[in-house]
C-alpha cells in the first residue's frame, strides 16, 4: 500500500475514488454506460467525473447493453481501458454474448493476439425490495466462463484497491457491487493503492470452522462469529474478493487448519460458487474434514418483490448461524 | 477502371474461387475439421474491400470470409497460407489452429477476426472505432455482415450508437439471398437491406456485389467518406452464394442459372477484360498460375504440424496460469 493515510469513507465513495484516480493516471481509460455522465450514475459511482474528465471519457449511451461491452471489448483489443457501468446485474443478460464469447475467449481463441482489459462494474443483490430483475446475484452465470475475472468486494477499502487492480488488469474483469454495501462504511486509503486479484483475505481469524464468504455475506459472518465467541465457537472468516480465478490456496488451508466450513454465497444454491467451493473443499480436504461442507445460499427461486417474502429466498446472518452450529455439530 | 487494375482485381477473385473449391474439395475427403461455409460466387465483394482496407485499418470478417482474410494476409504480409493452415487446424495456422474458419485474426493484416455467433462485432466493431475517434486516428473500422445478421439487436444498436457518435464504421452488408435457407425478403421487412439502414441517417448505398467495378468505386467512395472524418457509411452488396444448404441446393432452377452462369463476378469481369483486349491466353494464365497457388497451400498446410498440446490451454488468461491437465 502506497499511502498511510485513510479516511472513513463509504463503499460508493471509496469505488469513486478508484475511477478517479483510475482516471487520472490512465490516459487510455473511459468510463462508459448509461446515465454515468452528468448525473453521476443511478447509485452516483461516478459522481463529479464528468465535470472533471469530460464528455468524451465519461461517456452516457442510450440502453444499448450489448453496444455498450461491445465498444468495451472493441476499444480494448486495441489498448484502451473501458470501465462500463451495467446498471443492474440482471441486465448483464443482454450483453452476455459480448462477455462470454468475445471479451472472455479473445485472448485465447486468436492466439494470444488480442487482450481485453477491460472492466464491467455492476450493482447486484437483493435485500432492498428490488423485484425479480433488480435484485439477483449473478456471479453463477459467469461462474462456467474461462477467461473472465469475477471480483466480489466486502468493504469500502477492498472496494478501492480491487477496482484499481481490475482497472489494471489486462484480462476482462466482471466487478461485483452488492448494493446492500453501497453505503457501508470503513477507513480507507486516500492514495492510489490496488489490492491484488485472485487473493482471498482472512477477514477474521479463528481455530473451529471456516466460513468462506462473499460480498454481503461476509459482514454478516462476522457478526455470526463474534456472537459465537460466546459460545465457545471460533470462527475463521475468509472473505473471497475474486469469485473467478479464486484463492484455493487461502481458502484450502484454513479449512485444513480448522477441519470445519461453512461456504456462504447469496446466489440460488444449485450450480453456484458454493456448489464449487463445497466440492472442492470436500476433495482436497476430505481427510482433516471432521463434517460435511455446510452451506448457506439463496434459495432455488427468482427473487420476488414482496419484502417478506424476498426475506425469506435470500440468506442472512440467521441462517450463516445455524448452518455454523449444524456443521459444529455433525462433527465425528 | 484500368486495365492493370482489373487485372488485380481478376487475380485476387481466383485467389478466393480457387481457395475455396480447394477447400471444399479437401473438405469432402475429410482432411478440414469443423464446418465449411465458403464464399464463392462473392468473390467481387470481398476483392473489392480487401484491395482497399490498409493494415492500419481494422475489418471483422463475415461467416464466408476466408477469402477476404487470406487477400488480406497476401497484400500485407504475403502470407496467404496461414488461412488456409488455419482451416486445417495447424500450427502454422494465423491462429495456431484455435481459431479455424471462423475466428481467423491477424491485427498486423487489419484482420480482428471473425465470429462465429453473428452480429456480435457489429457491437465491437463501435469500440475499434471510437478508440480511433478519442486517438485521432484516420483508421476505419469495417463490420462485414451478411443479410441474416441484419435480424440481430445488434444491428440497430451499433448503427444508432456508429451515428450518434459519428464514428468512422464502414458495415459492409453481403447480401446474398439467404439467411442459411430462409430469404432475404422474409427474414427481414426489406429485401433490401439499405432501406431498413437508412433511418440513422448516415449515407446508405446498394451496390451490385457481383460486379467488381462497380464494388470497388462503391468501397472506394465509402472509404473517402469515412477518412474525412465525415462518419459511418453502409453500403450493401447484392450478390448470392453458391453453397446450398446442409441437403443442398435448395433454391429455384432459374435463380440458380442466373447468378451462377449469367452473373457469376469472375465471368463478367472476364467480359470485362476481354473488351479491354486482354487475351484469353493471358486470362487463362491468371487462373492456372492462382489454382497452382492455392496446391502450395494445401501441401504447405497439411505437411504443417499441430499445435503443441501445451496449446490447449494457454492464453486462457493474460495474468493467470491454467493447469494443463
Amino acid at each position: 500500500m502506497s499511502t498511510s493515510t485513510t479516511k472513513r469513507t463509504s463503499f460508493t465513495k471509496a469505488l469513486n475514488d478508484a475511477l478517479d484516480q483510475g482516471m487520472d493516471r490512465f490516459d487510455e481509460m473511459f468510463l462508459i454506460g448509461e446515465d454515468i455522465g452528468e448525473m453521476g450514475g443511478d447509485f452516483g459511482v461516478t459522481r463529479k467525473l464528468w465535470a472533471k474528465y469530460g464528455a468524451e471519457r465519461v461517456r452516457d449511451t442510450p440502453l444499448s447493453e450489448a453496444a455498450i461491452i461491445g465498444t468495451c471489448v472493441g476499444a480494448s483489443m486495441v489498448g484502451m481501458r473501458p470501465v462500463a457501468e451495467i446498471m443492474f446485474a440482471d441486465f448483464l443478460g443482454e450483453c452476455y454474448d459480448q462477455i462470454v464469447n468475445n471479451a472472455a475467449k479473445l485472448h485465447y481463441m486468436f492466439d494470444g493476439q488480442f487482450k481485453a482489459p477491460l472492466v464491467i462494474r455492476t450493482a447486484c443483490g437483493g435485500g432492498f425490495g428490488g423485484g425479480p430483475h433488480h435484485s439477483q446475484s449473478v456471479e453463477g452465470w459467469f461462474l462456467n466462463v474461462p477467461g473472465i475475472v469475477i471480483v466480489a468486494p466486502s468493504n469500502p477499502e477492498d472496494a478501492k484497491g480491487l477496482l484499481l487492480a481490475s482497472i489494471e488488469s489486462d484480462d476482462p474483469v466482471l466487478f461485483l457491487e452488492h448494493k446492500a454495501l453501497y453505503r457501508a462504511r470503513g477507513e480507507v486509503p486516500t492514495g492510489y493503492y490496488t489490492t491484488p486479484l485472485g487473493s482471498a483475505a482472512i477477514a477474521r481469524e479463528g481455530t473451529d470452522i471456516t466460513v468462506v464468504a462473499t460480498m454481503r455475506m461476509v459482514p454478516m459472518a462476522l457478526s455470526a462469529a463474534e456472537a459465537l465467541d460466546a459460545d465457545g465457537i471460533s470462527v475463521e472468516v475468509v472473505d473471497l474478493r475474486t469469485i473467478r480465478p479464486y484463492d484455493a490456496e487461502t481458502v484450502l488451508a484454513s479449512v485444513a487448519k480448522t477441519g470445519r466450513a461453512v461456504v456462504a454465497n447469496e446466489a440460488p444454491k444449485i450450480g453456484g460458487l458454493g456448489a464449487e467451493l463445497s466440492a472442492r473443499i470436500h476433495e482436497e480436504c476430505f481427510s482433516e474434514l471432521q463434517a460435511p461442507v455446510g452451506r448457506v445460499d439463496g434459495l432455488d427461486s427468482p427473487i420476488p418483490f414482496s419484502v417478506p417474502l424476498e426475506h425469506e429466498i435470500l440468506p442472512d446472518e440467521a441462517d450463516i448461524t445455524a448452518a455454523i452450529r449444524t456443521t459444529m455439530e455433525a462433527s465425528r | 477502371m484500368q486495365q492493370d487494375q482489373l487485372l488485380d482485381l481478376y487475380r485476387d477473385m481466383w485467389l478466393i474461387r480457387a481457395f475455396e473449391q480447394a477447400l471444399e474439395r479437401e473438405f469432402e475427403q475429410g482432411g478440414v475439421p469443423g464446418m465449411l461455409h465458403t464464399g464463392l460466387g462473392q468473390e467481387a465483394t470481398q476483392a473489392a474491400l480487401a484491395s482497399q482496407l490498409e493494415a492500419t485499418d481494422c475489418f471483422f470478417p463475415d461467416h464466408r470470409c476466408h477469402g477476404i482474410n487470406a487477400l488480406a494476409q497476401e497484400r500485407h504480409k504475403g502470407d496467404g497460407e496461414r488461412i488456409m493452415a488455419e482451416l486445417f487446424g495447424k500450427s502454422t495456422g494465423v491462429c495456431s489452429g484455435k481459431g479455424g474458419s471462423l475466428h481467423s485474426a491477424d491485427p498486423s493484416v487489419g484482420n480482428y477476426g471473425d465470429n462465429a455467433v453473428e452480429g456480435s462485432y457489429m457491437a465491437t466493431v463501435l469500440g475499434v472505432a471510437l478508440a480511433a475517434k478519442m486517438r485521432g486516428e484516420a483508421k476505419v473500422a469495417c463490420a462485414i455482415i451478411g443479410d441474416g445478421t441484419v435480424g440481430r439487436g445488434e444491428f440497430h444498436e451499433s448503427l444508432n450508437m456508429a451515428a450518434i457518435w459519428d464514428l468512422p464504421v464502414l458495415y459492409a452488408c453481403v447480401n446474398n439471398g439467404y439467411a442459411i435457407a430462409t430469404p432475404v425478403g422474409e427474414g427481414h421487412a426489406s429485401a433490401d437491406i439499405v432501406d431498413l439502414a437508412r433511418g440513422y441517417g448516415f449515407p446508405c448505398e446498394q451496390v451490385d456485389g457481383n460486379d467488381i467495378v462497380a464494388a470497388h468505386e462503391a468501397v472506394g467512395k465509402a472509404i473517402s467518406h469515412i477518412r474525412a472524418g465525415k462518419g459511418p457509411y453502409f453500403l450493401e452488396f447484392k450478390t448470392w452464394r453458391w453453397q446450398g444448404i446442409f441437403a443442398g441446393e435448395f433454391r429455384p432452377e432459374a435463380e440458380v442459372k442466373y447468378w451462377r452462369e449469367d452473373h457469376d463476378p469472375i465471368l463478367l469481369a472476364n467480359d470485362a477484360l476481354e473488351a479491354m483486349g486482354v487475351s484469353q491466353a493471358q486470362r487463362s494464365a491468371i487462373e492456372s498460375e492462382q489454382v497452382g497457388r492455392i496446391e502450395e497451400w494445401i501441401t504447405f498446410a497439411k505437411e504443417s504440424p499441430n499445435p503443441e498440446l501445451a496449446k490447449a490451454t494457454a492464453d486462457v488468461y493474460v495474468g493467470w496460469e491454467v493447469a494443463s491437465s
